[in-house]
């Protein structure tokens, strides 16, 4: 079964009396352990149709269901309450708390969750690990460069043991080397872990590691290709 | 968790957290002492008329009250005065007779109120004789003494030995005069008061008026003077043939001072704290705006309205409850000073004194106003923690999360 099944999605923006269809009619489904990239020129509503994935966002029309919730039919705190528990999010900035340690961070969704405190910590630090950051998890983000601070931000989406992770731009604020290891990691954890990814990106070296492409133009699906990621 | 995050977020601008401490200091400090300062000021002034000049409860025969003339003096003063001293509430009691005239000096003449008094008595009610600056009061063996108030003796040009004729209506009112000498000038916080005030004694008055002794005013002393009007009624139902007043009958400009003090205090209070709670309001709101990517962030990822909402709502309580007892801490510091040296005020003294007023202001709080002020601080700054708080909610997570 899909992990995400959307259904004649559409969003429309109204820019000054003028309607923008940003998504314009999507099908997506999404099984469980896909590595997919959404590619697409500015403004053909990548982060939109995300962002509706997602759940943060709703729809003008059209469905989204996630392991066979309805996402839509959630009112906006049951919605929170779903994306704590079934969705990891990776931004392109701003994604972790300042006054927190790396550590506290990623504990910091585990304890939303109501876990014990013990146990959180041990996770976190088992995640952070896992990421490659094992030395830097009393770290503040501010401590952190930017590929680390997206490590972290990884981490801590992969907190919940959501249902899929979804990352507009991860790489966006990156430098090349900086991006080549953080899709490594997501790679991996992909590999190893069965994790789903979905991420929106411009960066063609990162759409050269995705397994499946799909191409929005004008808020709509132009291509969707799998294939055999290139190794780096 | 959440009390942490809140915790560590007001150490992200220390400076704006020490500001929203420092301003609920202030405003706690500002309701609480300014608060005595007024009681102080007020209660002062209430003292200082009722000690000098007014006294608690007034005695007078009812057509005096009517029309001033020496003739209507209270008839078997002696037995009124022995049932009014029977009560436990009473404290001193003195007999005064009264008569409106004019003074006349070898410079000018001034038209006065004659006080004559029993010093002995009188000692008991007022504190005339403590407000003496210039010689004696009239326990003096010279004859004929006369206590004047400095405005007065500046117009008259009087000093100590100077002649006075006080001339005024006898009983049967034919106008008669005595020549009396200045023993004493005394001077009260009260300037008017003084210009028009003399006092001689009431074995000199009578016989001038006609009679050997003639009582138009008894003024008592009662053990607490914010009960007058009670005592007041129920001596007045008791005696008959006589009007009995509390100070606030006698002067209306009192009670209504006495009156509006709290009115006064609560517009006060609701300013300082309005202000209070606009400044917090403020800069907490501008701690949350500038976390706008942040709260959209944690609201993204799963964090539900009311963690937000805690998360702000703590973030200001911290703050303002930090505050308030350092403000509780400060105004009790200053108070408890001050109740004993004074606020001193000689700068502006001489405007004081037409008001009635010292030099020194004296603040008193009672403690269950303090706390009461406290309280009411602490309140007003957990309701402006409110708003932020709820602005935090407004915010759309997508929104915010967009804006780079
Ligand atoms: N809140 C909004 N109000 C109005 N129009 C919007 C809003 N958000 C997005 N749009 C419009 O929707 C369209 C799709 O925007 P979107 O951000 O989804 O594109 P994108 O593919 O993510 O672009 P980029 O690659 O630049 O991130 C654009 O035309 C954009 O101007
Ligand atoms: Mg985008």
């Amino acid at each position: 079964m899909a992990v995400i099944e959307s259904h004649e999605l559409v969003k429309i923006y109204d820019e000054e009396g003028v309607p923008v269809r940003a998504v314009n009619g999507v099908d997506v489904s999404i099984k469980r352990g896909e590595f997919s990239a959404i590619v697409g020129p500015s403004g053909s509503g990548k982060t939109t149709l995300l962002n509706i994935i997602g759940g943060l966002d709703e729809p003008t029309s059209g469905t989204v269901s996630i392991e066979g919730t309805d996402l839509f039919a959630l009112d906006q705190n049951e919605r929170i309450d779903f994306r704590l528990h079934h969705i990891g999010f990776v931004f392109q900035a701003y994604n972790l708390i300042p006054v927190l340690t790396a550590i506290e961070n990623v504990a910091f969704i585990l304890q939303m969750q109501g876990k014990p405190n013990r146990e959180c910590r041990q996770r976190a630090r088992e995640l952070l690990e896992s990421v490659g950051l094992s030395d830097k998890i009393d770290k503040r983000p501010n401590e952190l460069s930017g590929g680390q601070q997206q490590r972290v931000a990884v981490a801590r989406a992969l907190a919940s043991k959501p249902d899929f992770v979804l990352a507009d731009e991860p790489t966006a604020n990156l430098d090349s080397t900086s991006s080549a290891n953080l899709l490594d990691m997501m790679a991996e954890l992909n590999r190893k872990e069965e994790i789903t990814f979905i991420f929106s990106t411009h960066d063609q070296r990162v759409i050269d590691r995705a397994r499946r492409v799909m191409t929005l133009e004008d808020g709509k699906i132009v291509s969707d290709e799998t294939r055999e990621p290139e190794t780096a | 968790m959440i009390f942490k995050l809140s915790w560590k977020n007001i150490w992200r601008n220390p400076v704006r957290s020490g500001s929203v401490i420092a301003a609920v200091l202030l405003g706690t400090w500002a309701a609480i002492f300014l608060s005595a300062f007024f009681s102080g000021m007020y209660e002062q002034h209430i003292r200082n008329e009722l000690d000098n000049h007014v006294g608690h409860l007034q005695v007078h025969a009812p057509e005096y009250n009517e029309d001033a003339r020496t003739a209507h003096y209270i008839p078997r003063d002696d037995s009124v005065a022995r049932i009014i001293r029977q009560y436990s509430f009473i404290h001193s009691v003195s007999n005064r007779t009264l008569a409106n005239g004019l003074a006349s000096s070898s410079a000018n003449n001034y038209g006065v109120t004659i006080i004559g008094v029993d010093p002995d008595e009188e000692r008991q009610v007022s504190r005339i004789h403590e407000q003496i600056n210039t010689g004696t009061y009239l326990d003096t063996t010279r004859r004929s003494p006369v206590v004047v108030g400095e405005p007065l003796a500046d117009r008259l040009k009087l000093e100590i030995g100077s002649k006075v004729v006080l001339q005024f209506q006898d009983v049967s009112n034919e106008i008669t005069a005595g020549l009396f000498r200045v023993v004493g000038l005394y001077s009260t916080s009260n300037a008017q008061y003084d210009e028009t005030h003399v006092f001689v004694h009431k074995k000199d008055l009578s016989p001038l008026l006609g009679r050997s002794d003639l009582t138009h005013e008894m003024v008592a002393r009662v053990d607490d003077f914010h009960r007058a009007d009670v005592y007041a009624d129920s001596l007045d139902a008791m005696l008959g043939g006589v009007v009995v007043e509390s100070w606030q009958d006698v002067s209306p400009m009192l009670r209504y001072i006495n009156s509006s003090l709290d009115t006064m205090m609560f517009v006060f209070m609701a300013i300082i704290i309005l202000a209070l709670t606009l400044g917090i309001i403020n800069t907490m709101l501008m701690a949350v705006l500038e976390r706008t990517h942040e709260l959209g962030m944690l609201m993204a990822i799963g964090m539900n309205r009311s963690r937000i909402f805690t998360m702000i709502l703590v973030e200001t309580f911290l703050l303002t409850l930090t505050g308030v007892p350092l403000g509780m801490l400060f105004s009790w510091g200053s108070i408890s000073y001050l109740q004993d040296t004074g606020v001193d005020l000689s700068i502006v003294g001489e405007g004081l004194r037409e008001y009635g007023l010292g030099t020194h202001i004296y603040p008193i709080i009672e403690t269950d106003h303090f706390l009461y002020l406290a309280l009411m601080v602490a309140v007003a700054a957990v309701l402006a923690a409110i708003y932020p708080a709820w602005k935090a909610l407004k915010l759309n997570p997508v929104e915010a999360i967009r804006k780079v």
